[in-house]
């Protein structure tokens, strides 16, 4: 059993509180990605799980075992850190076996479980070199040969790809993926690029300023994000806010305009809102939720557009200063300047209240 | 031309820096070789005295004894200097409380006190411990070198603190991560301090020559010292003693040349 829960763990520095309460249960072999802009507390609470961080209140357990009293070596997890922390006096090999040799480890099962996870790995042609002869990626793989060594229960990743290129790190993603299914244990993963979260995570954690902001399956977030935060943060260009206001509101329907979009209207379903006519409210909208079709439309003017090949994305406004962006994959003849118009299905907007409420 | 002329004007500068670098030690050998009035007369030319002043020297002083006592003293205190330095320097950085910092500010501030000031009550408690004419007297003082404790704490701020806590995840004691983690990786920063503390105490002249009264006890270079203080001193007995007194040290940094440098500019990379 490898599952872990959080019972509100606090963090203080001092006077100033970094980690305000988290409650979080992560199940045998889920692969959880702690996501959120930098500052926020994940790679503190990352390392509070490690035992590298004491936690000023709170519990934490590992496979249901008490661990806050514990050392990090005696928790059951490994760690792979961003700059890799490899022993830069010792061989790959020494440093896969490093840890076994502390715990006792016979020289030669240390050597039998080194050579079997370098298999796996691929590293047995750079078993006898030193860090300083690798490369990046070799040395990343090294890192988490040497965490696989350990047989933990819990694999800790911090922002483990962020010092490699755009290339490799693509590459090694594919790897950590794979690695996770043929190891099968529970993984927390901390990044704050959110095309990692989204590709490896089983469940996303998004965080801000000490607390969690959602949790949830990566399309679960995408979809239906419980405030503006999280909407803002997961997707890839950004959500486009839009300013309304509440038109008229009965039990179980909102109806909101936008007044710098000449009022046009949106009938929002909700279960439940202390929402009244005249409040002000945001309506978040993807910039794939943009296309041909769709009933409700913008007309608006191209600023500027960036092509990537596969996709464009178009930055268009309707002269009131906002710019909306637009991703389409029918945006190639498109310059600025041009008039525009962007249709949608007014049934994936997102209601927010003007403190970022989601509004249900 | 303009890059020419500067290019000129450094070499210029090196040469000249070079020069008053080497000049000494060139004038030391030459010296070594020539009997006394030449070199009082300023004869800069290698002469065919050098056996003859060597011959002189061994019948003036125990060379053995001599090599064997600044050696001991100089190796002893290099060692425990280090161990003491750099366990204290870790421990300031690595362990920071505002505690901490001021007990460090307290002894970056004991570095203005001239020694001077802590001759006498220092001999007084060596005299109380009964150390007086030992090498533990002439050693004890020096082993908490704050000017080394700085230069370690300086050191480990480029540490990698990842380092640390990997080897904490491996199950490492923090005295294990200093032995197994930390001395390997600053291995430089060693080599710079251990040429520096070597350097220091093998040349250590006022605090020796207080506290060892007795010719067995004596090092080289108060040997050197005492040739001087003669009636009439033999400048080519003496040159040839600053000769040998010299060889050590820079056998030292010869060996250690390229750590120091390293050490000076940073460990780890």
């Amino acid at each position: 059993m490898s599952d872990l829960n959080l019972r509100d763990v606090r963090k203080s520095f001092g006077s100033f509180e970094v980690i305000k309460g988290v409650n979080l249960d992560i199940a045998s072999r889920e692969f959880v990605v702690f996501v959120g802009p930098s500052g926020c507390g994940k790679s503190t609470l990352l390392r509070m799980i490690a035992g590298l961080e004491d936690i000023s209140s709170g519990d934490i357990s590992i496979g249901g075992k008490r661990v806050n009293d514990l050392d990090p070596s005696k928790r059951g997890i490994a760690m792979v850190f961003q700059s890799y922390a490899l022993y830069p006096h010792l061989t790959v090999r020494e440093n896969m076996g490093f840890a076994l040799r502390f715990a006792g480890v016979e020289k030669d099962a240390i050597t039998a479980q080194v050579d079997g996870v370098a298999k796996t790995l691929g590293l047995n042609a750079l078993m006898e070199r030193y860090p300083k002869e690798l490369s990046g990626g070799q040395r990343q793989r090294v890192a988490i040969g040497r965490a696989i060594v350990r047989k933990p229960e819990v694999f800790l990743f911090d922002e483990p790809l962020s010092n490699l290129d755009a290339e490799l790190r693509v590459h090694m993603r594919i790897e950590l993926a794979r690695l996770h299914k043929t190891l099968a244990t529970t993984v927390i993963y901390v990044t704050h690029d959110q095309v990692e979260a989204m590709t490896l995570a089983d469940k996303i954690v998004v965080m801000r300023e000490g607390v969690v902001a959602q949790v949830g399956s990566p399309l679960d977030v995408y979809d239906n994000p419980d405030n503006m935060f999280v909407a803002g943060f997961i997707g890839s260009p950004k959500i486009n806010f839009v300013k309304g206001v509440v038109d008229s509101a009965s039990k179980t329907k909102l109806k909101v305009t936008l007044p710098s979009y000449n009022n046009s209207a949106f009938d929002f379903p909700i279960t439940a809102s202390a929402l009244k006519v005249g409040d002000s409210v945001v309506i978040g909208l993807r910039p794939q939720y943009f296309g041909t079709g769709g009933k409700q439309k913008f007309n608006l003017t191209v600023e500027l557009v960036e092509h990537l090949g596969g996709e464009s994305f178009v930055y268009a406004g309707n002269g009131s200063g906002e710019l909306l962006t637009i991703a389409t994959q029918s945006a190639r003849g498109i310059k600025s300047g041009e008039k525009f118009e962007a249709r949608f299905d007014a049934s994936k907007a997102l209601l927010f209240t003007e403190a970022g409420e989601r509004v249900r | 031309m303009n890059r020419r002329l500067h290019r000129i004007m450094i070499y210029t500068m090196l040469s000249i820096a070079a020069f008053v670098s080497v000049f000494p030690f060139l004038w030391l050998i030459v010296g070594a070789t020539n009997i006394s009035p030449d070199i009082l007369s300023g004869k800069a030319t290698p002469g065919h005295a050098l056996f003859d002043n060597f011959v002189k020297l061994t019948q003036q002083v125990d060379l053995v004894q001599l090599f064997y006592n600044s050696t001991k003293i100089a190796v002893i205190a290099t060692a425990l200097t280090l161990v003491v330095a750099s366990l204290a320097g870790y421990a300031f950085e690595i362990f920071r409380s505002q505690l901490s910092d001021r007990i460090f500010a307290s002894l970056l501030a004991m570095l203005s006190i001239p020694f001077a000031a802590l001759m006498i009550p220092l001999f007084v408690i060596m005299a109380k411990l009964h150390l007086i004419n030992t090498h533990t007297a002439v050693i004890i003082p020096t082993i908490a070198s704050i000017f080394i404790i700085f230069y370690f704490r300086q050191a480990t701020k480029s540490f990698p603190a990842e380092l640390r806590d990997a080897a904490r995840v491996d199950g490492l004691k923090e005295w294990q991560i200093f032995w197994h983690i930390y001395v390997p990786v600053m291995r430089s920063t060693y080599a710079a301090a251990t040429i520096i503390i070597f350097m220091a105490n093998w040349n250590a002249y006022l605090w020796p020559l207080i506290v060892l009264q007795t010719n067995e006890m004596k090092t080289i270079t108060l040997a050197v010292a005492s040739l001087l203080s003669a009636y009439v001193p033999d400048y080519g007995v003496v040159m040839v003693a600053t000769t040998l007194a010299t060889l050590p040290t820079l056998f030292i940094f010869f060996v250690l040349q390229k750590q120091f440098v390293q050490g000076l500019l940073g460990s780890v990379k």
